[in-house]
This record gives structure tokens, sequence and C-alpha cells, in this order.
């Protein structure tokens, strides 16, 4: 311990420095994620975001045509709250009513939420939690 | 229910009796103290691992180079070192088993 | 018989408590026979968490739907195998596994070190018996699998998307991993608990950790070949947090594997070994915690459960218990040994660590930022796949190179002109290759060329490595080329063994450049005879057919390929729909091309009540490589764990020397 700043030390400084730098610099340029919001969260959120919600009534449309026409509710909450989805590209095997399902994409002036092509993706059902009965 | 009960029961006394076993065998050691590793003992263990080592560094060089993988320029630069070390390990060895030798001898 | 399942579980609580505390106890007061009950207990305690085990099996098997966990996960027509993964399908069979394979794995390693590290043993009974207290009294008072209903005529069956092989055996794989590295971890806890500056503890536990990373390695490749094959979006690896759940504490024990080598070899890196070890287990425990705790959104998602803040609580305990012994042990644990050179296969290593635990961190930051933006701003940020990727080329690529780099630069210190000599070959060899990919046309991406430039490095610097091993032997003893090839290998074992390993890994990177940054997708709806090009194929869509299954209607589109004028036969994709579950599969159709390793992988997406399907085609190159790693890695490691006879005896006579008075009772 007597030896004075072996390289040992230096390299680690550096090499976290340089990782730090890499990973500022990264988030900084390409932003930081988009943000996860619920239906009745969706007020006022400008610019790309996630939205996570539930499927409630029948989903309408062709997603390889004119898009999937569905409505996503709050899962949980007091104020749940409704938004019109239309949805283009693939549909995951497990779309259907009442599941949670996570897909990204703008609001629209006309309050329709319009997804990024193909981003949806639906919650593993009932995985760690009893199948509900006669779903 | 019963039945299982019984065998939860049943399980229980036999994992307490493996539990139990050690003082059930030898109620009255002659020592109940845990060998724990004397100053010197553990002294020895780690001159050991760094003969060990310095041995095995050495043997390494030396292959590495007969295989080719270390350059005679390498070799010559370094070799020095290792050696040095090997001695430096061997000669702490035999202070700390000369130690322990004289200790036991004078008992 | 739920009865017998929890008084079962109840000891397996009272032995685990008795062993942390007896063993504690009897570690710090020095007393052999109550350390030699304490490891007792914990034996029993693998017998009644076996118990326990076997009770849920019969539950399963025997159909008992008065136990609340086998009616939520079983039903009556449930084919046996899916029953028996059916016991870790949930949340509370899940723990039990984890619990006894934690019990089992305690007591095969404490038997095996009891004579040859005693002393260290009586400070691992206790950390190891803490673990187990933490997950029982989860089974016990908060997630029982024991909980009893009034029995309904039939169980609620698993998902049909679980009712593949792959439940029967990627789950068990990656626990395996997750819960293996307790064990290195207690035995590195219990060297500091003991004061020891020894190197015994990762001596024993060097198999341990092998076996552990290797488990969590085939866990994951069989995940991602579920995602690939049954799951059929058209990847292998989405990122999500689940996966990263794993992913994490395999990268941080790689790095831990090699610098593990620096210590035994130089005597160097204790700390950093003893706070990778931590890291990892600490990773592995997080990593449940996220996947139980529904804390983050994943595809994976699982509902909130009472057990994430009392997870949270046992990873805290773990750092913060890691944390403190490590600072407390500090001064013996520094040594003299210093690094001399930042070129030389030590500083190898280092660097290869730290690129390796800045990618699992950078991992960890992604997987947490949801969670960490909330409670700082209010608003959950998810980050995307182009955050992952960038950082697994930034920190993956030099990895690659290092793993070329690393086994043939020489110890202490290298000169420049040493490595020209050793490496002008490998460069050769990857510069060559690199041209002539670029002439391929793999120039359009380059990361992938620099993967592949890297690889062929790689590669012919282990092809090096082996052939100049064998002709040193042939000079030395004059064996034939099999011959010495074989004893080569069956006398450096961890070398060489580690060297098939490095190659495993080089395929993976092979496979995944090829297939992320080379494929090529297309997509149309199609009527019957009308064709889609994608690549080099072309897809004609012939007929649609449907069939009654055993649980579900079948309906299969059928396409024809052709490549470059050749007839390549047929491949179906379609869905299936099951009627009791109401739910819908899909099913892909994949096309293998054994010769190349690329994948023409076909999605029916949508079949329309026309007749019309709407296609979603891939071509995917080298992918199949994926797989081949895998056999290859596993292979590497069997070679790496083999046991050596001669190490065995250097190693027995080193320990058991350790001073042994002869008045000392065995134990």
């Amino acid at each position: 311990m007597a030896r004075s700043s072996s390289p040992a030390r230096l390299v680690v400084a550096l090499s976290v420095a340089a990782v730090l730098a890499v990973f500022l610099l990264y988030t900084s340029l390409a932003g930081g994620g988009t943000p996860s919001v619920a239906p009745s969260e969706l007020d006022g959120k400008t610019g790309e975001v996630s939205l996570v919600g539930r499927v409630v009534g029948t989903p309408s449309g062709d997603p390889h045509g004119e898009g999937l026409r569905f409505t996503l509710e709050d899962i949980e909450g007091k104020q749940k709250e409704r938004v019109t989805v239309i949805y283009k590209g693939s549909v995951p095997d497990l779309f259907r009513t009442g599941r949670d399902l996570v897909v990204t994409g703008t609001r629209h002036g006309d309050g329709t939420f319009v997804t990024t092509p193909g981003s949806m993706i639906t919650k593993c059902p009932s995985k760690y939690q009893a199948a509900d009965s006669a779903a | 229910m019963t039945v299982w009960l019984v065998l939860g029961a049943a399980l229980a006394v036999a994992l307490v009796v493996v539990v139990a076993l050690p003082f059930l065998r030898d109620p009255a050691p002659s020592s109940d103290s845990l060998h724990e590793l004397t100053a010197a003992e553990r002294e020895r263990l780690e001159a050991q691992e760094a003969r060990d080592r310095a041995l095995a560094a050495l043997k390494e060089l030396e292959a590495d180079h007969r295989a080719g993988r270390v350059s005679d320029e390498d070799y010559r630069s370094v070799i020095g070192v290792v050696r040095r070390d090997a001695a430096d390990a061997l000669r702490r060895l035999d202070r700390v088993e000369g130690a322990r030798a004289g200790g036991a001898k004078s008992r | 018989m739920a009865d017998l399942g929890r008084a079962a579980l109840l000891l397996t609580l009272g032995l685990s408590v008795y062993a942390l505390v007896a063993g504690a106890a009897a570690a710090a007061l020095g007393r052999r026979r109550l350390a030699h009950s304490a490891r007792n207990a914990l034996y029993a305690s693998f017998l009644s968490t076996l118990v326990a085990s076997v009770v849920l099996v019969a539950g399963f098997v025997r159909d008992d739907f008065s136990l609340a966990y086998v009616a939520g996960h079983s039903s009556r027509d449930l084919p046996l195998q899916y029953k028996l993964s059916a016991f870790w399908g949930g949340q509370e069979g899940s723990l039990l596994l984890w619990l006894l394979i934690l019990t089992a794995y305690a007591s095969l390693a404490i038997w095996f070190a009891r004579r040859r590290a005693a002393d260290l043993v009586v400070w691992v009974t206790p950390v190891l018996a803490g673990i187990g207290v933490a997950f029982t009294w989860l089974l016990v008072a908060v997630s029982s699998p024991f909980d009893t209903i009034a029995a309904p005529a039939d169980g609620s069956g698993l998902n049909p998307s679980l009712q593949n092989p792959y439940m029967v055996i990627h789950p068990v794989f990656l626990y395996l991993g997750y819960v293996g590295l307790a064990v290195p971890f207690a035995f590195a806890m219990g060297a500091l608990l003991s004061g020891r500056t020894d190197e015994r503890w990762i001596v024993a536990t060097r198999r341990w950790t092998i076996i552990a990373w290797t488990a969590l390695g085939v866990g994951q490749l069989l995940g991602a070949h579920w995602a690939y094959q049954e799951v059929g979006w058209g990847g292998y690896y989405a990122w999500d947090p689940v996966e990263n759940a794993a992913l994490m504490p395999w990268l941080v024990a790689t790095a831990f594997l090699h610098s593990v080598m620096i210590q035994e070899k130089r005597g160097m890196l204790r700390v950093w070994n003893v706070s990778l070890v931590g890291l990892a287990f600490c990773l592995s425990l997080f990593g449940t915690f996220l996947t139980r705790s529904g804390i983050v959104s994943s595809i994976h998602s699982f509902t909130q459960s009472g057990i994430g803040p009392w997870f949270l609580a046992f990873v805290v305990i773990a750092v913060v218990f890691t944390t403190v012994m490590i600072w407390l042990r500090l001064p013996q644990l520094r040594t003299s040994a210093r690094l001399e050179s930042l070129v030389s296969r030590e500083a190898a290593f280092l660097y290869n660590n730290l690129l390796l635990v800045a990618l699992g961190l950078t991992i960890l930051w992604g997987t947490a930022w949801p969670i960490v933006s909330e409670a700082v701003r209010g608003e959950a940020v998810v980050v995307g796949r182009p955050y992952y990727d960038f950082f697994l080329r930034i920190f993956g690529l030099p990895l690659l190179l290092l793993m070329g780099i690393g086994p043939l630069i020489a110890w202490r210190r290298a000169s420049l002109r040493g490595l020209a000599r050793v490496f002008v070959w490998p460069a050769g060899v990857a510069l060559a290759t690199g041209a002539f990919l670029i002439l391929l046309g793999a120039g359009s991406s380059i990361p992938g060329l620099i993967a592949y430039t890297f690889s062929a490095f790689v590669l012919a610097a282990i092809v090096l490595e082996f052939a100049r091993g064998t002709a040193a032997r042939r000079a030395l003893t004059g064996e034939s080329v099999p011959a010495a090839f074989g004893q080569l290998i069956g006398r450096n074992r961890r070398r060489y063994g580690g060297y098939v390993v490095h190659a495993s890994i080089v395929l993976l990177a092979i496979g995944v450049a090829g297939s992320s940054a080379y494929d090529s997708v297309a997509e149309g709806r199609l009527a019957r005879g009308e064709s889609l090009t994608v690549g080099d194929y072309t897809l004609t869509y012939r007929a649609l057919t449907e069939r009654d299954g055993a649980n579900a209607t079948e309906i299969r589109a059928l396409l024809d390929v052709r490549r470059g004028g050749e007839e390549l036969g047929t491949v179906s994709a379609g869905k299936n729909a099951y009627s009791a579950e109401q739910q819908v599969s899909n099913e892909v159709g994949i096309r293998s091309d054994l010769l190349t390793g690329e994948d023409l992988f076909v999605i029916a997406e949508q079949v329309r009540d026309d007749g019309a399907v709407f296609f979603r085609v891939f071509v995917k190159p080298l992918v199949n490589l994926i797989w081949l790693a895998g056999l290859v890695f596993v292979l590497g490691s069997l070679i790496t764990l083999w046991p050596d006879a001669r190490e065995e005896r250097r190693l027995a006579t080193r320990y058991a020397r350790a001073g042994e008075p002869a008045d000392r009772p065995a134990t």
C-alpha cells in the first residue's frame, strides 16, 4: 500500500468516467425515453407516449388496412377514463377485450390516440395468478 | 387429515433428532472447541498458497515460452521477476514451516 | 394433505432459523458440536422442503383441487408433464422451487466443503440459512402454496401459451442459475466473516459458480428460443425487464468468473472479487423482485403481489450486509500485488470486467428507470430498444475483441512487439474476412461488419491456440495429432474448456449480428395464388387448411417457397384457436436452411373470411448459430468442470496439512 497510484486505480477511474460520459452523451442526444401513461393521464401530453390500459368494448377495423379501432380504459384508479386507439401493424395473439396492453403513439387533436405501427405489447395473462374462470 | 398431521409430527421428531445428533452422540466430549486455525497455521496456509501460485506462474511462463506464445524478448524481461517471486515464496514457506517445526520440537 | 405441506414448511422455517442462530453462535464462540448441529439443521431443512414439494407434486398428480394453487394452475385433462411443470407455473410454487434448489445446493456445498474448509464452513452455514429463512418466511406467512379452498369440480387449467416443453425446462434452468449464485456469495461472506484472507472460498466454489453460470446462460437461451418459435413475433430478445433480470446477474457472474482467475494467479483484486459476487447475488435477488412485484410493466407482468415489499427488503438487507462486511475487512483484503502494465493479461481481464459490469449496470439502469422516474418525476418513463442496442454495441464489441486478446497476451507485462508477433495471424485473418465480407455486401451495417471481423479474429486466435498447443505437445511427447490434441485438453481442462466457451460466445455474436443487422422483412395481404418476395425468397400462398386438433382448431396457410428459381418445398403458418380458453395463438412457420443457418420466418398475422391472409415474413441470416452456440457453450462448460485428479490431489495436500492436531475428533 506504500506504492503510489497503481495503474489499476487510474484505469478504473478513467473507465468509470468514460462510461458515464458515453451514457450521458447518449441520453442527452437520444432523449430519456417515452413516458408511460394511463388514459386518464393523457390530457396535455404532447409527443410520443406509452399508453397502458385495458381493452374494453368490441374492437373493429383491420389492423392491416385503415387501422384497428378499440377503446382503452385505465387499469386501476377511481377516475377511469377511456380513449379510442387507432392501431396499425401486428396484433399480438393475446389481444382481446379485457386484456391489458401497452401501445406507443401520440394523441391527436380529435381525441384519438394514433399509434406507432407494430408497437403493441400485450401482457401475459394469468401466468402467476389463477385465470378468471369462464373468462 | 389426521394421517397427515401424524406424518408431519413424525417428520418433525425425526428432523429434531438429526439436529440434536452431535450432542446425543458425544454428550461429554474431551474438547468442544471448534478447531480454528491458529495464526501460525493461517500464515502457513497463505504461504503455501503463495508458493503454489508462484511456482505455477513460473511453470506457465516456461510452457508459454516453449510453445511460442511468449516471445524471447518478453520472456527475458519477465523471467527475472517471476523467478524471484518463486524464490521469495519458497523462502517464506520454509521460514514458516521451520518456525512450526521448531515450536513442535520444543513442546 | 395440505396440513403435511404446511407443517413441512413450518419445519423448514424452524430449522433454518436454528441453523442461522446456532450456526452464528457456534462460529462466534467456536463450539464444535453446535456447528455440527447447525449444519445438520441445514441438511434437514432440505428434507422438509423436499417433503413439502412432494406434497405439492402429489396434489397436482392426484388432481387435488382443494389446494387453491392446484386448482388455479391445473385441470383434469392437462397432460402429465404440464401438471408437473404447473408446480412452478405460479408465484407460490416458484418460491417453493427456489427454496428447494437453495436448500439442495446449500446442503451439497456444505457437505463437500465440510472437511477441507471446516473453519470457513462454520460461517457459511448461517449465511445460507439466512437466505433460506427469507424465502421460507415468504412461503409460510405471505404466499403459501398450501392454501385450501372448497374443491371445485375442475381446475382453471394452464394457459395454452404455457403448454409447451419449454415451460418444463426453461424456469428450472433459470432457477438453478439464480439460486446457484447464492453459494459463492455465501462462501465469500463466510470468508469475510471469519476474517480469512486465503483463497479457499474461491477454490471451494469454483465449480458451483460455473454450474450456476452455465445454467443461467442455458435458461436464457431456452427462453430466447421459446420466444422465437412459440411466441413468434420474429425475434428472440425484447429487452423486457424480466429478460434483463436474468441477463444482469449473468453478465456480472461472467466478470466474476474471470476476475477470480486473476486472484488465483496473482493474488490481486480481492476486494473487487467479493464485491462482484455480492453484486451478482443481489442482482439475482433484485431480478426475482422485479419479476414478482409487478412494479415494472412488462410482457411477463404479474399482478401487484404482496411479496414485492418483502423482496425489496431482502435485497436491501443483502446489499447492506455485503457492503458492511467488505468495509470491515478492507484492511485484511488489501494486497501488495500491483498491476504492472496496462498491456498485460491482468489488464485485459480488468478491461473485460469493467465492460461487463458497465453493460450490466446500463441494463439495470434502463430496467429500473421507470421506477426511478416515477418516484422522482411522478411519471414512469420507459426506455426503448435503441438504448439497449446502443450500449450492447458500445460495450459488447470491445468485449468480443478482448475474448481473442486476453488468452494470448502475457502475464505481468507484454511488449507491443511480442503482441504483434502473437496476433499477426489472427489479425490478418480478421482483416481478410472483413474485406471479403464487404465484397459480399456486409458493409450495409457497420456494427454487423465489425462484429463479424472481430469474431473472425477471435476464432482464428482460438484455432491457433489449439494448433500451437497440440504442436508443442507433439514436440514434447511425439504423440499422434489426435492423441496430442486429446491430452492437451485433458491436462488443461480449464484453459481449453474456456476456449470452447469463448468459441460459443463468438458463434452467438455471429448469430445475433447476422439475424439483427442483416435481416430482411416484407409483409402484405395475399389472396390464394399471390406471391410475396423477401430477400432471395419468393413465397406463393397456395391453400388454407382447417383441422380440429386435441383442444384447438388449427388453421394453416400453406406457401410454396422458391429461391433463385429452385423449389424449396412448403412452409405453413397460421393460428390455433383454443375453444375452452377462448384464446388464439400464433403458430409461425420456420424454414431453416441447414447449410447457411438462415431462417425463413413466416407469420400469418390475419386470416380473413374470404381466405386472404396478411403475411409478415422475415429472412434471418445465421440465426441458427445462436442455438448451436448453446450446445457448444454447454460442451465448453463441461470440459472446464470435469474433475481433474491431479489438481484435486494437490489441493487436498495443501489444505489437509493446514495444521490439524492429532487429538482433534473428526467432524
